[in-house]
C-alpha cells in the first residue's frame, strides 16, 4: 500500500509536455492478417494496450481480455489455449508470420512467450487452414513486431518490481533514418514465485509457500528493416529466449521437475513492391530445446516461402504463394525429419460497395501424405453504413487441418506412423453494430458451430501409451463482445465486457459406450466472461477489470467438476512524470485484488493478491 | 490382523468374517468401510486424483471418493496400494506420500509426507512402518537409489531410516520380524530384519517379482517375466529359496487375483502391436490353466470375492475419465458392470 500512495501522490504534480520533433511515419512494411479474413472475427491488442501486460506472459492476456480459455499447469507454468473449445494444439502460433508450434508437441507454451517482446498481438478464431495452414482449427494468434523508419534514435529501460520475488527488467534502443531501421530489446524476467497457498495435499491443508517453482526468463530480440530502394524493402527479426524454471508440482506430489527451454527464432523477408502489387520472399528458422531433469529434446524448422499478392482493381485482388519447410527432430526417444510443401491462393472480390468476398485454398502434402485440401469462403457484408452507425455482418466457412506431430508419430515407444490428421470443419456469423456520438458504442456477436474429426488422443495399451484417431467432437458457441467510450468532465473512459458460451461435446469416443460421448470436454468451461473500466484524465489513468470462468470437468466423462472462479485487477498510472529530457512512465498494478483462492486445473495452485510496481525510464 | 489387497488372506478374511458375524464378542464394532470390498483407483498421471469407492455388494450401494467424504479434501495423490492393519489403513501414494486413516471410518489419523520419493507398498512390524519406495527418477528415468524406508509409529511421522534395496521394489510381506521385499527390477527379494532395519539376505528368484501372498505359514511369491510365470515358495526357517513352479503364461502383468479352490486368475496383456489383454486362470497345486479365459482390452486391476464366488475385473478405459468394474461368476459369464473412479487397480474384499 505504500507504493500506491506514492503513486497517487503525483496525481497532483503538473504535467509537463514533452518536446517532441514530429516525423512521418513510415512503418515498415508487414501483410495485414485481415486482407483475406472476410467473415472472420479477429481481435487485435496494439502497443499501447499490451501496456498493462508489459511483465506478463502472453497466456495471461488471452485469458484476461478474450474468448479464449488458457490451460495453466500453475502460476508461470506450462500455459496452453484452447479457442472455441478445441485443445491446446488446434491453435496455430505465428510470429511475424512464421509458424513457430513446436513441431513434437504441436503446441507452444504460452508461458514463456512474455508480452514485452512483442509490438501486436492478434487473434483469428474459426477453421482457417486455407489462410494460415497447419493447426488452425480453433484459432490462430499472431505476434508481431513492429518497426517504423525515420524516427532517429529512441531508447527505454523497462523495471518491474512485484510480489513473490518478481524482478523483471527490459531494456529497449532503437534508431531509425528514412532508409533503415533498427531495434533491440533485451530482457530478463525473473520470480522465485513463492506465493502463498493452501496445501490440500497434506494433512490439514496448511497454508505453504510455493518452494518450487521459481523461474526465470532471459531474450534478446533485433529487429531491422531496410528500404533498399523505392520499390523493394528488407525486413529481418531475430528473437532469442531462454526460460530456466523449477516445475511446480502438482499439490500432493513432491517432484522437484527443472525445465529449460530454448527458442531461437529468426526471419529474413524481401518484399518488392510495384504498382499494386507485393512480391515477398520469406525465409526463416525456428529451433527449440528443451531439456526436462536433464533429458534433451531439440527440433529445429526451416522455412523458405514466397507469395505474389496483387490488386488488379478494385473490385479483385489475389494472392498466390508456396511454402517448403523442413523438420529436423532429435528427441530422447528418437530422430527424424520431416518434409512439408504447401501451396495456397487468396481472392477478394468486392461486389458492388457492401459486399466483400474471398475465396482461399490451401494443400499442403506432408513426406508423402496429403493433409485435407482446405477451402474456405468468407463474406463482409455493410448492411448500412451511416455517418452516426453502421452494422457489419461477416459469414465465413471453412475447413482446418492439423498433421499429426512427430511425438505422436514417431514416438518410442507408443508412435503411430499410421496416424491420420486431424480435420476440422467450422462457420461462423457475426454481427458488428457500431455507434458514433458523444458516447460511442460497438456491439459484436459471433455464433459458430465446428465438427473435428479424428481427434487423436492417447490410450494406454497396456504398458504402453498409443495415440489415434478416436474422437469426433462437435462445438458450437456464442461470443460477445460489447465496448462503449465517451468523455465525462475531464474524465475520458472506456468501457469493454464480453460473454462467452461454448459448449463442445464429444460425439464418439472409444468405442459406444464410451461415458464421455455427449459430454463437454475435459477443461472446458462452458461459460467465460470478462470486463473492465478504464479512466484517464489527462497524463493519470485507472482500470478495473475482471474475469470469470465457469465450472470445467476434470475428465472426459464429468464426473468432477472445477468450481467456477473470478478474478480483479486493478492499475493505476501516470504517464507524465519526467527528469530533463527523461520522461518517467510510473505504474501500478494489483492482480486478483479480493485474493480469491482458485484453481485452474485441479490441484495446480495458484496465486492469491499480488502487486507490481513498473517504471520505464524513456529517452 | 492384517490384510492387503488382492491377497490370499482373503481365505483368513473369510474366517473372521463369520467369525465377527456368529460371535458376538463384545469385540470393537466394524466400521462402516470394514466391511463390504473398498476399489481401489489409482488416479491419473499429473491430476493425483487418486481415490477410494465403497462398495456394498449385499445392496450393490456404491459410495464414491471415500477419502474426500470423510475428510473433506482431496486425497491428492497417485494411489499405489492399500494396507489394512489391525485397524489401521495406509494409503500407499506413489506421488510421495501414506495417508494413515481409520479402516472403519476413513477419518485421517496421520500421515507420512516428507522423505518418500515413489513409495509402492507398505508393511507393519512392531510399531514401524516399513515403505518401499523406488526412490527418485535419474536424467534417464532409471531408479538407481531404490530404497525401503522406515518409520517409528504407526500414525506416520518422519523416515527415520532408508534401507537401500534393489531397483523398483514393489510388494512387502512381514513374515514375524523379517520383512520380504519384491525387488522386481533386478529379479530378487531382499530380507530384511525389522529389529536391525538391514538387509539380512538377498535371494535371487525367477521373473520379476511381483506380489507375496501366504499359504499356511508359508510366504509365495508371484513373478513373471515375457514368456512365463512364477510360483515360488521359501523356507521360512532358513529363509532360502523353497520350490518354483512355471507356468507358460506369457504377457502377464503382475496383477494376480487369488479364488476359490485354488484358482488364480491373471492379467495380461500382449502389447504392442496387437493389444489384446485377457485374464489367464491357473492353479499350482491343480491343473487348471485357461489361458484365455477372459479377453478383451483395458484391464487394469482385477479381484476376487471369495464369499460371493465372483471375480472383479476392473478396466481403466484409457484413463480419460472413471473406469468400469464387470464382474464374471465362476464360468466366465458376465453379471454385472458399473462405473467406479479413475485408473481402478485394485481390490480390498473384507
Amino acid at each position: 500500500m505504500i507504493l500506491l500512495l506514492w503513486v497517487v501522490s503525483f496525481l497532483g504534480s503538473a504535467p509537463i509536455v514533452q518536446d517532441t520533433v514530429v516525423l512521418s511515419e513510415v512503418e515498415v512494411y508487414a501483410p495485414k492478417i485481415e486482407r483475406f479474413a472476410q467473415g472472420q472475427k479477429i481481435q487485435v491488442w496494439d502497443k499501447k494496450s499490451l501496456e498493462n501486460f508489459e511483465g506478463r506472459a502472453l497466456s495471461d492476456l488471452l485469458q484476461e481480455q478474450s474468448p479464449v480459455f488458457v490451460r495453466q499447469y500453475g502460476a508461470g507454468m506450462l500455459a496452453s489455449p484452447s479457442f472455441r473449445g478445441t485443445s491446446a494444439g488446434h491453435t496455430a502460433l505465428f510470429w511475424n508470420g512464421l509458424p513457430i508450434n513446436s513441431p513434437s508437441l504441436g503446441q507452444s507454451d504460452l508461458s514463456i512467450l512474455p508480452v514485452l517482446a512483442m509490438d501486436q498481438v492478434s487473434l483469428q478464431f474459426g477453421n482457417a487452414g486455407a489462410l494460415f495452414g497447419n493447426e488452425a482449427i480453433g484459432g490462430s494468434i499472431h505476434l508481431e513486431n513492429q518497426l517504423q523508419f525515420a524516427k532517429g534514435f529512441q531508447a527505454s529501460l523497462f523495471q518491474q518490481v512485484g510480489s513473490f520475488g518478481a524482478f523483471k527488467t527490459r531494456a529497449m534502443g532503437s534508431y531509425s533514418t528514412k532508409k533503415i531501421s533498427s531495434t533491440t530489446k533485451i530482457y530478463r524476467e525473473f520470480s522465485k514465485n513463492d506465493f502463498p497457498y493452501q496445501d490440500l495435499g497434506q494433512i490439514g491443508t496448511p497454508e505453504v509457500k510455493e518452494d518450487h517453482a521459481a523461474f526465470e526468463q532471459l531474450g534478446l530480440v533485433q529487429d531491422f528493416g531496410w528500404n533498399i530502394n523505392s520499390g523493394s524493402q528488407l525486413k529481418a527479426a531475430f528473437w532469442l529466449n531462454k526460460s530456466d524454471r523449477e516445475i511446480q508440482p502438482v499439490m500432493g506430489s513432491n517432484t522437484n521437475d527443472q525445465q529449460e527451454d530454448q527458442s531461437l527464432r529468426a526471419v529474413l523477408d524481401y518484399y518488392r513492391f510495384g504498382s499494386g502489387s507485393v512480391w515477398n520472399v520469406k525465409t526463416g528458422l525456428v529451433k527449440d530445446q528443451l531439456i526436462f531433469n536433464g533429458s534433451t529434446s531439440r527440433t529445429g524448422q526451416y522455412f523458405l516461402a514466397s507469395d505474389y499478392d496483387k490488386t488488379f482493381s478494385g473490385k479483385l485482388a489475389m494472392k498466390v504463394g508456396m511454402r517448403f519447410t523442413q523438420i529436423q527432430a532429435d528427441l530422447s526417444s528418437y530422430s527424424t525429419s520431416d518434409q512439408r510443401v504447401e501451396i495456397y491462393q487468396s481472392t477478394k472480390f468486392n461486389l458492388g460497395k457492401n459486399y466483400t468476398l474471398s475465396l482461399n485454398l490451401r494443400e499442403l502434402v506432408y513426406q508423402d501424405q496429403f493433409a485435407p485440401f482446405s477451402p474456405s469462403i468468407g463474406l463482409d457484408w455493410e448492411i448500412w453504413n451511416h455517418q452516426r452507425s453502421d452494422l457489419l455482418l461477416q459469414s465465413s466457412f471453412g475447413r482446418g487441418f492439423k498433421v499429426p506431430t512427430l511425438n505422436d508419430r514417431f514416438w518410442v515407444p507408443g508412435g503411430n506412423p499410421e496416424l491420420l490428421p486431424e480435420e476440422s470443419w467450422s462457420g461462423e456469423l457475426g454481427l458488428t453494430w457500431k455507434v458514433k456520438g458523444n458516447v460511442n458504442w460497438s456491439n459484436q456477436l459471433t455464433y459458430y458451430r465446428m465438427s473435428v474429426d479424428n481427434w487423436i488422443i492417447w490410450l494406454p495399451q497396456g504398458s504402453v501409451w498409443t495415440p489415434d484417431n478416436i474422437k469426433h467432437v462437435s462445438n458450437q458457441g456464442i461470443e460477445y463482445q460489447g465496448e462503449s467510450s465517451g468523455k465525462t468532465g475531464e474524465w475520458d473512459w472506456v468501457l469493454d465486457w464480453s460473454y462467452t458460451w461454448s459448449r463442445a461435446v464429444t460425439t464418439s469416443g472409444i468405442g459406444e459406450s464410451d461415458p464421455a460421448i455427449g459430454k463437454q470436454l475435459p477443461y472446458t468451461p462452458q461459460h467465460q466472461a470478462n470486463a473492465k473500466i478504464a479512466v484517464s484524465r489527462r497524463e493519470f489513468s485507472s482500470y478495473l477489470s475482471t474475469f470469470f470462468v465457469g465450472k470445467r470437468s476434470v475428465t472426459a466423462d464429468n464426473p468432477r467438476m472445477m468450481p467456477s472462479y473470478q478474478l480483479f485487477n486493478l492499475g493505476f498510472s501516470y504517464r507524465q512524470l519526467t527528469w530533463g529530457k527523461l520522461s518517467i512512465p510510473v505504474s501500478f498494478q494489483i492482480n486478483n485484488l479480493f485474493n480469491t483462492d482458485y484453481q485452474v486445473l485441479y490441484l495446480r495452485a495458484m496465486p492469491g493478491r499480488s502487486f507490481q510496481f513498473n517504471l520505464s525510464i524513456n529517452l | 490382523m492384517r490384510f492387503k489387497f488382492n491377497q490370499l488372506v482373503g481365505a483368513l478374511a473369510l474366517s473372521l468374517f463369520f467369525f465377527s458375524c456368529e460371535n458376538s464378542e463384545p469385540e470393537q464394532p466394524l466400521g462402516a468401510y470394514e466391511q463390504g470390498i473398498l476399489i481401489m483407483n489409482e488416479g491419473n498421471f499429473g491430476t493425483n486424483d487418486g481415490e477410494v469407492y465403497h462398495l456394498d455388494p449385499s445392496t450393490l450401494t456404491l459410495k464414491p471418493n471415500v477419502f474426500e467424504t470423510e475428510n473433506l479434501r482431496p486425497f491428492a495423490g497417485l494411489l499405489e496400494d492399500m494396507v489394512s492393519v489391525n485397524g489401521t489403513m495406509y494409503l500407499v501414494a506413489n506421488t510421495g506420500k501414506v495417508e494413515v486413516v481409520d479402516a472403519g471410518t476413513f477419518k485421517s489419523l496421520g500421515a507420512v509426507s516428507g522423505g518418500l520419493d515413489q513409495p509402492r507398498s507398505l508393511e507393519v512390524v512392531g510399531s514401524k512402518l516399513f515403505i518401499s519406495d523406488y526412490g527418485p527418477y535419474d536424467a534417464s528415468y532409471a531408479t538407481p537409489d531404490s530404497y525401503v524406508a522406515v518409520v517409528d509409529g504407526l500414525n506416520g511421522g518422519m523416515v527415520t531410516k532408508k534401507i537401500e534395496v534393489s531397483n523398483k521394489p514393489e510388494d512387502l510381506i512381514a513374515f514375524g520380524k523379517y520383512i520380504f521385499v519384491a525387488g522386481s527390477e533386478e529379479g530378487k527379494v531382499e530380507i530384511i530384519d525389522a529389529e536391525k532395519e538391514e538387509v539380512i539376505k538377498v535371494l535371487e528368484v525367477d521373473g520379476h517379482p511381483a506380489q507375496f501372498f501366504e499359504i499356511d505359514g508359508t510366504v509365495w511369491l508371484y513373478s513373471t517375466d515375457a514368456e512365463e510365470v512364477y510360483f515360488q515358495s521359501f523356507h521360512m526357517d532358513n529363509l532360502t529359496k523353497a520350490t518354483t513352479n512355471a507356468l507358460p503364461v506369457a504377457n502377464a502383468t503382475g496383477r494376480i487375483a487369488f479364488g476359490n479352490d485354488n484358482l488364480y486368475y491373471l492379467i495380461t496383456s500382449t502389447g504392442w502391436p496387437d493389444f489384446e489383454d485377457g485374464v489367464s486362470r491357473v492353479s499350482v497345486v491343480g491343473t487348471e490353466l485357461d489361458l484365455d479365459w477372459i479377453t478383451g482390452s483395458g484391464f487394469y486391476g482385477i479381484g476376487y470375492d471369495k464369499v460371493r464366488n465372483e471375480l472383479y475385473l476392473a478396466n481403466s478405459n484409457g484413463f480419460q475419465g472413471n473406469g468400469t468394474v464387470t464382474v464374471y461368476g465362476t464360468d466366465g459369464t458376465e453379471k454385472r458392470d458399473f462405473e467406479v473412479g479413475r485408473g481402478p487397480s485394485g481390490f480390498l474384499f473384507y
